[in-house]
């Protein structure tokens, strides 16, 4: 590919006029043909094609070009011409980001305020008093009576699949309720199967396998406890309208949650010392919904003043705290008194100890660093750090196949040690990747799996692949690992060891109603 | 908004005044086509009417005496002079023969002709091609001093420079040449209001806040539109301080109507020009103003222009010297209240 640069051609100019193009763009041109009339002050100059080939033009006719900069190509081949036009649309032509009649305050203003300032109808400049007159028209507006989402979105969130469902579904008897309210201690210290009894009796929709730790109490004029829903010792639960907790969801010791209503969805893992509610847990907005497959960890606390939104496979890890409104002075002094909700998207995370201040959102597959405080949004798949946290980088990369196979064959390795290190026989196979445990069975890992290439031995076969055409070879367990689902079966101790060594890493297959139960890591 | 560069509009103009008035010639150096004049705004002229376009040696004190014999005899001559910085080899002819005639003579005669030349630095040309020499024909009663920026109806103001019965010095500027040509469109030209004066060369005053509210009065011409627009459109983004900018057409015989009505809205005055400082366009203005809105002002008018010196042919030392968008913003901080 040869550039076309527009050179000095005499001692008075800094700029030309490319006056007219003399060949049409994408046209074949022979060496020494004059392709372009360019103008300076003092004379018009025929810009002569330097080689044969394509030409691609990358700035307009009737335009002032700088001395140095290159107005055209001459392309070689097809891809040549293809990489040449992708510089042109990317090039200098491209118009900057957003309006250049805003001023600065009137954009600090407008940011501070998540303001859109297309809504702002005016010619010539914008400036802080238009921002100002579009906040208060927005202030004393028409009333938004949306106690279930304050007018937050819901895009990209997705929620347990009960939310927002305003039926008779578990709702209590109006005496029984009375009688937990009024001695919620003694209720709490019966047994699990007796507590599980009585709310069955009064209305609550509770399924298999429930289990309400010691002192534990639900109080709701509405509750759900799906299948294996389990809350432990000392758990105290106080919702002013409904409760509802999806299958296989998880809370560890010592829960307080306090809201006006809960909707968390299945396989939900919190750990122990959670606090959700805080000042404000009564107010006609206070909504918590997370979606399935969720984290909390330990000693995690959510205010819930405003709605709290988490959405699938979200992970809110241990001492973060998300706060939905705060305390202050007056704000008729100037000082910020804030109340709105808080989102984090699907597979959104929050680190170690960070703070969301209220009105903030993590988009989709965000990260938040631990110990950041998060006063703005994490757009979706980007890391923020710090205090406040700035955009750092993506959260991700994507990996190469190639890339994707190393890294599953080193999970494949460490699990082999971990295993030898838990005491299991460990052996690696005499071929192939993969190792036999002792009594157990045999992992392996085929990168592109079809059902020819394994047959089932003694024990269990739980294969690990990046990718499965077709059935799963019969008798095994085959783990897709990017597809992220389980194949085949039966599931044993070995499978579901290999099932949990997963999801400690991030790997978390469907379908997801499982719950490690022990097994050999 | 129109697409032409001011060069083309110019050039366009001046064919136009060609085929409308046989009594128009063109004098100057290096006009015959191909080279069309320095800055090529006689292109095409000398095809068209190669008995008109009369090209001369490099003898400019013989220009202005040729035309003066032309404009006396009935027709309407345009010189051209290459670079405005040589009109001082005309000056004995412009002070006591041009301007003086139609006095001296009691209106018996008239000396209508038109001198077409282009002022300005920033492009390096060194001391003695990039001056701004206004300042020196202002105080030449008896001529009119015209200078379109790049929002002016510029080939209007040449038709109405050629069919004027008084000699006209239209003053062009070099880096307006390549500029844009950007006339107000429904009243506005980008995010300003602009209000039009009245007269075949009116000032033109700008607006970022609908007339109401500016802080401070600009007051300017010809080539430094841009330079104070920037400074306008700055202050209004970082800092939201609105001025008004008022551009003048004409410099002589000086109107300031435009800026009076400015001033009593804004109540201080910064006067910005290429030039350099001592016995400027500013110092006239700032004097005229004080005299007529003394009440108006809240702080004493600010003069921006040129350092009282060469302008160096070095970029670097040539920005220094030459008036810059800095300066204007300054200027106009320094006028503001508290």
């Amino acid at each position: 590919m040869i550039d076309i640069v527009l050179t000095r051609e005499d001692a008075n100019s800094e700029s030309a006029f490319l006056a007219e193009w003399l060949v049409e763009d994408g046209e074949t041109v022979r060496k020494g043909r004059p392709v372009c009339l360019v103008e300076t002050s003092k004379a018009s100059i025929e810009i002569e094609a330097p080689a044969d080939g394509t030409i691609v033009q990358l700035v307009r006719a009737e335009t002032e070009v700088e001395l140095g900069s290159t107005i055209a190509v001459i392309a070689a081949n097809e891809a040549e011409a293809a990489e040449a036009v992708a510089r042109r649309s990317g090039g200098a032509g491209a118009q900057p980001d957003g309006p250049a009649n805003v001023t600065k305050r009137a954009a600090e203003l407008a940011a501070e305020h998540g303001i859109d300032l297309s809504a702002i109808e005016k010619s010539g400049f914008v400036t802080a008093a238009d921002v100002e007159a579009l906040i208060r028209a927005q202030e004393t507006g028409e009333l938004q009576l949306d106690p279930l989402l304050a007018g937050l979105s819901r895009d990209n969130v997705t929620l347990p699949s009960r939310f927002g469902v305003d039926d008779e579904e578990g709702a209590l008897d109006e005496g029984f309720l009375a009688e937990l309210r009024a001695d919620p201690d003694a209720f709490g210290a019966r047994s699990s199967e007796e507590k599980i009894a009585a709310y069955r009796e009064a209305g609550a929709r509770i399924g298999d396998g429930v289990q309400l730790g010691r002192d534990t109490v639900v109080i709701a004029p509405r509750i759900v406890l799906d299948d294996g829903a389990r809350i432990e010792d000392g758990g105290r639960v106080d919702c002013a309208e409904v409760f509802a907790m999806g299958a296989l969801s998880r809370f560890g010791h010592s829960l307080q949650l306090s809201c006006r209503r809960a909707w968390i969805g299945s396989g939900l893992w919190a750990g122990a010392r959670i606090v959700i509610g805080g000042g404000g847990h009564g107010d006609p907005w206070a909504t918590l919904a997370i979606g399935d497959d969720a984290f909390l960890g330990d000693e995690v606390f959510l205010n819930v003043a405003r709605p709290v939104l988490l959405g699938a496979e979200t992970f809110t890890t241990m001492r973060a705290m998300l706060v939905t409104h705060n305390v202050g002075h007056s704000v008729l002094e100037g000082f910020e008194n804030r109340f709105a909700g808080i989102v984090v998207e699907d597979r959104g995370q929050v680190g170690l100890g960070a703070v969301v201040y209220a009105g903030c959102r993590i988009g989709r597959e965000g990260i938040l660093a631990s110990n950041s405080y998060l006063v703005s949004d994490v757009p979706a798949g980007m890391l923020a750090v710090g205090v406040p946290a700035k955009v750092a980088g993506p959260a991700s990369r994507p990996l190469p196949r190639q890339r994707q196979a190393a890294v599953a064959r080193r999970l494949l390795h460490e699990l082999h040690e971990l295993l030898a290190l838990r005491g299991s026989e460990v052996e690696a196979l005499p071929q192939g990747d993969g190792f036999s445990v002792a009594g157990a069975g045999r992992v392996l890992f085929v990168e592109a799996l079809s059902a020819p290439d394994v047959t089932a031995g003694d024990g269990e076969t739980v294969v690990l692949t990046l990718g499965l055409a077709g059935a799963p070879p019969d008798g095994c367990v085959v783990l897709d690992l990017l597809e992220r689902r389980v194949h085949g079966g039966p599931s044993g101790i070995l499978a579901d060891s290999v099932r949990e060594f997963c999801r400690k890493r991030g790997i978390r297959f469907a379908p997801g109603s499982w719950r490690y139960g022990g097994g050999l890591v | 908004m129109s697409s032409q560069r001011c060069v083309q509009v110019l050039n366009g103009a001046l064919h136009d005044i060609f085929e409308q008035r046989e009594d128009v010639y063109l004098l100057g150096e290096d006009l015959l086509d191909p080279y069309g004049g320095a800055f090529k705004v006689s292109a095409g002229l000398s095809t068209r009417w190669p008995d008109r376009v009369l090209p001369t040696p490099v003898a400019e004190a013989g220009m202005f005496g040729i035309a003066a014999g032309f404009a006396l005899r009935g027709y309407r001559p345009i010189v051209e002079i290459m670079f405005g910085d040589f009109i001082t080899l005309g000056y004995d002819q412009i002070v006591n023969g041009i301007s003086k005639f139609r006095e001296m003579f009691d209106e018996q005669a008239t000396v209508p002709l038109v001198v077409r030349t282009p002022m300005g630095g920033r492009r390096g040309y060194g001391p003695t091609h990039s001056q701004s020499l206004e300042k020196l024909l202002m105080g030449v009663p008896g001529i009119v001093v015209v200078a379109p920026s790049e929002c002016h109806d510029i080939a209007g103001m040449l038709s109405a420079a050629v069919d004027d019965d008084r000699p006209v010095f239209f003053i062009e500027n070099k880096l307006m040449y390549g500029r844009p040509h950007r006339p107000p469109a429904d009243g506005r030209v980008g995010d300003f209001a602009v209000r039009t004066g009245d007269g075949p060369w009116p000032a033109l005053t700008f607006s970022g806040n609908g007339f109401s509210g500016g802080e401070a009065t600009i007051v300017t011409y010809g080539g430094m539109l841009p330079i104070a627009l920037e400074a306008a459109t700055r202050l209004i983004l970082e800092e939201e301080i609105f001025t008004e900018l008022v551009v003048l057409g004409r410099l002589l015989p000086l109107d300031l109507e435009a800026v009076l009505e400015s001033v009593g809205r804004t109540g201080a005055l910064v006067t910005a020009e290429e030039g350099t400082l001592t016995a400027g366009i500013g110092a006239e203005i700032a004097a005229r103003v004080q005299e007529a809105a003394w009440d108006d002002l809240r702080r004493p008018v600010r003069r921006v222009a040129a350092a009282d010196g060469i302008v160096p042919s070095a970029p670097t030392l040539e920005d220094e010297a030459l008036p810059s968008v800095a300066d204007v913003m300054t200027a106009v901080s320094g006028v503001l209240v508290g």
